[in-house]
């Protein structure tokens, strides 16, 4: 298991925007198809995350990373094609299954507000350290303490998996089977479960008294090794994010 | 153990402690790693919530609750934007798990299976409104999915198709869940318990 996240190392405007700007841009963004509710803004906001992923150098892994879930948008257009309530109109008979039109107009504007929203997160995943999302998060007024929790959970997930090879390892040369039915595969997961957990819940405790002896309880403000990421364009990007998400609001009221 | 004796008040009660703040985070690692190894292992669950379970065994509801929480949003910021939707069913799960082991469902296994299913209707009844709204009632599990289609095409309700659609992708994976917690929370030293135990009445055998 690599580290947690989707993050590319690239240099690219993008990627040297600051992660709190990029947030706010992909929360507006993944929303607008939402609140706007119409398949030509969501076709407009999907194209525009489109290109920003070209900016961000990173088109290439965004789309592999939504390979995926083909699978599961086929069988969305499937089923809604099926069984969608307000289905009328036949268009496609395979069998004794017929797709209608209402139906598969259904799930072509669930799959367009999905791709948008996985896009528009990809604009911010792939182009953001996770950890330095959270360090200017708690810049921004996040609490330290959440801050931590936050980040330990991405110290913590690597060195758990590295430990879990191990396990495995172990429980394989002690003649754990790993292979096979259903049924021994799933009895393959308590061995190396409970090993891992426990012991990464008695390091906790070592973690949780180092930490109080550093003053982790202590009351008062707290000051921080790094200075918040500025960026020239932080204001105009949250601006014109903001804009247009109420813009998309708007557009739903007046039609 | 003394857990689920305590009187009505304590069923919420929560110690925050610094330890109890590193107990968070170890819990999302634990879903992660749950769901890591079952996809290793090729097993048709998700079981990716034992961590929640667990941390809501040993330190309460609202514990479970905010492990929940961050575990997705952790998860949205990482890795899969889609479980922020999901947060409400985490956070249920977190709180049911919490208030059932106060209850003293996990005092013995036929009992943590109660719990189990008490936890899978619950992560179903807060999960199908969501898969409605998102994706027409579809869960993207393949069995769910074509249970789905065949009772819709024999007229019965959305809203109830895609609510078996869930139950039957939740009982199994939620009853093992609950269970895997519950066989992890038994190794568990009692050391460790104790420092989550509230009030000073509860029995604690003597190691």
């Amino acid at each position: 298991m690599r580290p947690v996240g989707l993050y590319v190392e690239r240099r690219s405007p993008l990627h040297a925007l600051d992660p709190v700007s990029k947030l706010v841009y992909a929360t507006c963004f993944a929303l607008v198809p939402f609140v706007a509710g119409d398949l030509r803004v969501t076709a407009i906001v999907l194209c525009v995350n489109l290109s920003l992923l070209v900016l961000g150098r990173v088109l290439r892994q965004g789309l592999l990373a939504l390979a995926g879930v083909g699978f599961f948008l086929g069988t969305l257009f499937l089923v809604q094609g099926m069984v969608y309530p307000g289905n009328a109109t036949p268009v496609v008979r395979v069998g004794p299954l017929v797709l209608y039109q209402e139906g598969l107009a259904y799930a072509l504007w669930l799959t367009a507000r999905f791709l948008n929203l996985t896009l528009a997160a990809f604009v911010l995943l792939f182009t953001t350290r996770p950890a330095d999302l959270v360090e200017e998060l708690v810049h921004a007024g996040l609490p330290p303490r959440t801050g931590y929790v936050l980040l330990s959970v991405l110290q913590i997930i690597p060195s758990m998996a590295a430990r879990i090879s191990v396990i495995q390892d172990a429980q394989r040369s002690r003649g754990m089977e790993t292979e096979g039915s259903l049924w021994v595969r799933l009895r393959a997961f308590l061995p190396v479960l409970g090993p891992l957990v426990i012991s990464s819940l008695v390091a906790m405790q070592e973690r949780a008294l180092a930490l109080e002896v550093r003053g982790f309880g202590a009351p008062g403000p707290r000051t921080s090794y790094r200075l918040p990421w500025r960026h020239r364009f932080a204001w105009p990007v949250r601006l014109l994010a903001v804009t247009a998400l109420i813009g998309a609001l708007a557009w739903r009221i007046m039609r | 153990m003394a857990t689920g004796t305590h009187s009505q008040v304590s069923i919420w009660a929560t110690r925050w402690t610094t330890l109890t703040l590193v107990l968070i985070p170890v819990g999302i690692a634990v879903n992660f790693v749950g769901k890591y190894v079952a996809q290793a292992l090729r097993l048709p669950l998700w079981l990716d919530s034992i961590g929640t379970v667990l941390t809501a065994f040993i330190a309460g509801p609202w514990v479970g609750a905010l492990t929940g929480a961050l575990n997705n949003i952790i998860y949205g910021l990482t890795v899969d934007p889609v479980s922020f939707w999901y947060f409400i069913t985490s956070v249920g799960i977190g709180l049911v798990a919490g208030v059932m082991a106060r209850l003293g469902f996990i005092r013995s296994t036929a009992r943590a299976v109660v719990a189990g299913l008490v936890v899978a209707l619950v992560a179903t009844v807060v999960s199908f409104p969501i898969n409605i709204y998102l994706w027409g009632g579809q869960t993207g599990n393949v069995w769910g999915d074509a249970l789905f289609a065949a009772l819709t095409l024999r007229g019965v309700p959305l809203w109830l198709a895609s609510f078996l659609d869930e139950l039957v992708v939740d009982l199994p994976d939620k009853v093992l869940t609950v269970l895997l917690a519950f066989g992890l929370f038994r190794a568990l030293p009692r050391r460790l318990l104790s420092q989550f135990q509230l009030g000073e009445g509860d029995a604690q055998p003597t190691a």
